[in-house]
């Protein structure tokens, strides 16, 4: 092959190493960061400045610059772990400009030359002079990179990851902890481009502020979008396809040589919006990713025939439960004010263990906002919220779910471009490889405890009768089946108090008659339920007992029957006797 | 004697420096304000990130000077041709980009139109490239004249650059706060489903802002052309401060702070080269960009940070239990 051909699929490679390290960043963890060239900078400065002033051997200056690399961005995660999308963009945007300017007015790093007389790379005692030499070493140093990222973003993490770039609040109401997971993937992504930024300074020999500017940023960003975020094979093809757009143009296409690349990135600028207009998520999407499709491949087969309406362990579903129950939760005196308004006005309730209590009132009555208090998404201004004994009130969302208590919403807010099975088993608490000293310290321990989640997440599916739709998007099913997938992710939360914010309502009457029917069996099984619920059929058929909310207060409580006795409360809900 | 010492420790070699340095900053940020205030009003209500404000920002000057060198118009008609141009390219980037591309992601429209917005920049500077090449024009014709007050010097094009800011950010402001149009821009940057059910078109109030922003931004490119050249890579510094001044200043206030925040940013950064040297005075604007967007987040923000460092605590605890075991 042509020395020109091997130049240009080395300079893919070394893209493709700042590629798939974004797209774990901005593919799975939705954190769009265009600072990728800045981190690439200090990378590639770092190991170039070690070696020509100090010495430094090659490989020590590569994990120097690294770990510098990472640092930067520990540190530039905290802001953004507090600012919404776009200001996210701009702060990174900060960052990309801010490092260039310093590295620039650096004397000592070269001014707008750099660093030129880089020691040549040794590996067995051969040097790596021209592009042939380079071709293996990067070939296996992208495979490594690959397998790593891999590692992670299919990993317990890498599923939180994508949980938090699909719906935050969803990941963090099942408990999981999002806040050190993004400063984790920022320092760790941050840390793989300090890598890319030292190869690409030693492959061409020079560490120039050129190498690293903005643009460069932008080719990155750009690569992950055309390949397809959440798919680092697709970063890998997205490399390929904007650096090697420039090489085919010019020799593929016959053009006159003061006009080629202008037209070149013409071409390139339409390739970009063609994409983006005919193929969004990419050339390769997330679910065409390699482990995606080997999983598919391994897929067991579907359980025949049709799934049971009333769930396993109905026989018990007659008994009443006992109505000396211990009370699980105690809500004492809870107020939360929003300006002027009385959102929560003195609530005082309790929720009694096997128990199935409703909470019903007329709309704007508070009642969403009670399950929002209980679950730290709001804390109260006064008052206190007790689980087992237990004071929790003020403790944030993900510790409230590892406690035992969590919620469904209103809008199901399921992980729509998750699979169904993915949904469930996140949901797994306390799971081995959700942090990253498991996923490298303790491989195998994270193996075996995939393989326990994924039985424990099939085991809810079952239950909720979705079994067979496990390797379907969870975004293309229908409403009621995203809530019963809802129940089964809280379910796989285990948890023993379950919150459930309309579970019935916009779904067909079949599947009110299957939801009712679970969390009729939940409860006998011995979780504390609660139900906020406009369907009153359902709250009948379900609850034990009944708290009717008005205007943020408790104005009545007790089983239906003698609710709807009290003329006035029936008014109040339904306008007219 | 103390005045000297004073400015000597200040590191301020007169004080006509100062002055220079004020009125240069006020000059600058009248131009940093147009353009932020532009961009502040298309984030603001049609939400779309908008990169190639700059290619619109570089048309407008480019084309202007195209229509005075090469097709002989004189100053005034060449300027309204240009505007005229860069209004039409805003609304057909609106049209024929943004509005596709962000109907098809639906609700996570903002990277597909960021990076859609970044296509729009390269193709635009390569095409003028292509069709009148990579050399800057000159945009002259503005009567030449400097005043010198006290040693300190500017030119009738800053007094006139300063005063056409002035009115048309407060035409703009006045158009937003007082007419029928700008209720209904301001209730689709407020509530964009509630203005739709209240019978406000809003497919027409965004092109209305693309069409407003463009020219307002076109202005500001206008008088950078006539005062340095025109060049196919006018537009991309002025992007970056466009994107400070409107998310310092926010993007719901009305034109008018907007500029005044730009001339702020202006003052800062003409200031700051007092005692830094010109490339580095960028990173004054560019730190406060970080400062202003890691304050932003508020008390809010700051229990979410409280909340992270709890549990890194906890997790740093579960390392060092397990380490012992």
């Amino acid at each position: 092959m042509p020395v020109f051909w091997i130049d240009v699929i080395n300079q893919v490679l070394i893209f493709a190493v700042l590629a798939m390290s974004l797209n774990l960043l901005l593919g799975y963890a939705g954190q769009v960061s265009v600072a990728h060239a800045a981190f690439a900078a200090i990378g590639g400065y770092a190991a170039s400045y070690l070696a020509i002033k100090n010495g430094v051997s090659v490989p020590l200056g590569f994990l120097i610059g690294m770990a510098g690399a990472g640092l930067v961005g520990l540190l530039i995660s905290l802001p953004a772990l507090l600012l919404a999308e776009e200001y996210v963009i701009l702060l990174t945007l900060s960052v990309q400009t801010i490092v260039l300017v310093v590295i620039t007015s650096i004397g000592a790093l070269g001014g707008l030359y750099g660093l030129t007389g880089l020691p040549v790379v040794t590996i067995f005692g051969k040097e790596l002079l021209r592009p042939e030499d380079w071709l293996w070493p990067l070939v296996i140093v992208n495979l490594i990179v690959f397998g790593i990222l891999s590692w992670v973003g299919e990993s317990p993490f890498g599923r939180i990851l994508r949980g938090i770039r699909d719906d935050q609040l969803a990941t963090q109401s099942l408990g999981k902890d999002v806040w050190v997971k993004k400063v984790i993937v920022f320092g760790l992504t941050s840390a793989v481009a300090g890598l890319g930024g030292a190869l690409l300074a030693y492959y061409n020999g020079v560490s120039s502020p050129g190498l690293y500017e903005f643009s460069q940023s932008i080719l990155i960003v750009t690569m992950v979008v055309v390949g397809g975020r959440g798919n680092l094979l697709g970063s890998v093809l997205g490399a390929a396809v904007v650096i090697g757009a420039g090489p085919f143009f010019q020799k593929v296409i016959d053009l006159s040589p003061e006009t080629s690349s202008l037209w070149r990135l013409i071409a390139f600028g339409v390739l970009l919006i063609g994409v983006l207009a005919l193929r969004p998520e990419g050339l390769l999407p997330e679910q065409a990713s390699l482990p995606a499709l080997l999983r598919r491949l391994r897929r067991r087969p579907p359980v025949a025939g049709t799934p049971p309406l009333v769930p396993a362990g109905g026989a018990t579903a007659a008994q009443p439960p006992p109505a000396d129950a211990p009370a699980i939760v105690n809500v004492e005196d809870v107020r939360k004010s929003f300006g002027g308004i009385h959102a929560v006005d003195g609530l005082s309730f309790e929720l009694k263990q096997g128990h199935v209590t409703g909470l019903i009132g007329p709309n704007g009555a508070g009642k969403t906002t009670v399950f929002n208090l209980l679950t730290g998404a709001l804390t109260p201004d006064d008052g206190k919220v007790e689980l087992r004994d237990q004071d929790i009130t003020g403790w944030p969302i993900d510790r409230v779910a590892r406690s035992g208590m969590v919620r469904s919403f209103q809008d199901v807010r399921i992980f729509p471009n998750l699979t169904v099975l993915d949904n469930v088993r996140m949901a797994v608490p306390g799971q081995r490889g959700e942090n990253l000293r498991d996923l490298f310290l303790m491989p195998w321990a994270v193996v075996g405890g995939q393989r326990k989640a994924i039985a424990a997440g099939r085991e809810k599916l079952e239950y909720v009768g979705l079994a067979e739709k496990e390797g379907v998007l969870a975004g293309s099913l229908p409403f009621g089946e995203q809530k019963l997938l809802a129940l089964a992710r809280i379910l796989a939360a285990e948890a023993d108090v379950l919150l459930l914010d309309e579970p019935a309502s916009g779904i067909d009457a079949e599947w009110v008659d299957r939801m009712v029917a679970i969390i009729r069996n939940l409860s006998r099984e011995g979780m504390t339920v609660c139900i906020v619920e406009h369907n009153l059929h359902v709250v009948e058929r379900l609850a034990d007992h009944i708290y009717f909310m008005d205007g943020g207060k408790i104005v009545a409580a007790g089983p239906m029957e003698a609710l709807v006795k009290e003329e006035h409360l029936v008014e109040a809900y339904f306008g007219q006797p | 004697m103390t005045h000297q010492l004073l400015a000597t420790i200040l590191g301020i070699d007169s004080v006509r420096q100062v002055v220079q340095a004020i009125v240069s900053g006020v000059v600058t940020g009248a131009g940093y304000g147009l353009i932020g205030a532009a961009l502040a009003l298309i984030l603001g209500v049609t939400g779309r990130f908008h990169f190639a404000i700059g290619s619109t920002y570089m048309v407008t000057a480019y084309l202007a000077a195209v229509a005075a060198d090469i097709w002989g118009l004189p100053l005034i008609p060449a300027l309204l041709v240009g505007l005229a141009i860069g209004t039409v390219f805003g609304l057909l980037i609106e049209a024929l980009v943004y509005h596709p591309l962000a109907s098809r992601a639906g609700e996570g429209a903002l990277l597909p139109v960021f990076v859609g917005s970044l296509g729009i920049v390269i193709i635009t500077e390569n095409v003028v490239r292509l069709i009148w090449g990579n050399d800057t024009r000159n945009l002259g014709g503005f009567p030449q004249h400097t005043y010198n007050i006290g040693n300190v010097t500017f030119t009738l094009l800053d007094v006139t650059l300063v005063v056409v800011a002035i009115v048309v950010l407060g035409g703009l402001s006045l158009i937003l706060a007082r007419t029928i149009l700008g209720e209904q821009i301001r209730a689709v940057r407020g509530n964009p489903l509630m203005a739709q059910a209240v019978g406000v078109n809003v497919r027409r109030i965004f092109y209305v802002v693309f069409a407003l922003g463009s020219i307002v931004a076109g202005i500001a490119a206008l008088f950078a052309g006539m005062k340095f050249a025109v060049e196919p890579a006018m537009g991309n510094e002025p992007v970056f401060y466009a994107f400070v001044v409107a998310f310092v200043a926010g993007t719901r206030r009305s034109p008018i702070f907007v500029g005044l925040v730009g001339i702020g940013i202006g003052l800062l950064e003409s200031i700051s080269t007092i005692w830094v040297s010109e490339n580095v005075s960028a990173l004054t604007v560019f730190g406060l960009l970080f400062v202003a967007l890691a304050v932003r987040s508020g008390p809010a923000g700051l229990k979410q940070l409280s909340g992270a460092l709890s549990s890194v605590n906890r997790q740093v605890g579960r390392v060092q239990r397990t380490g012992g075991s």
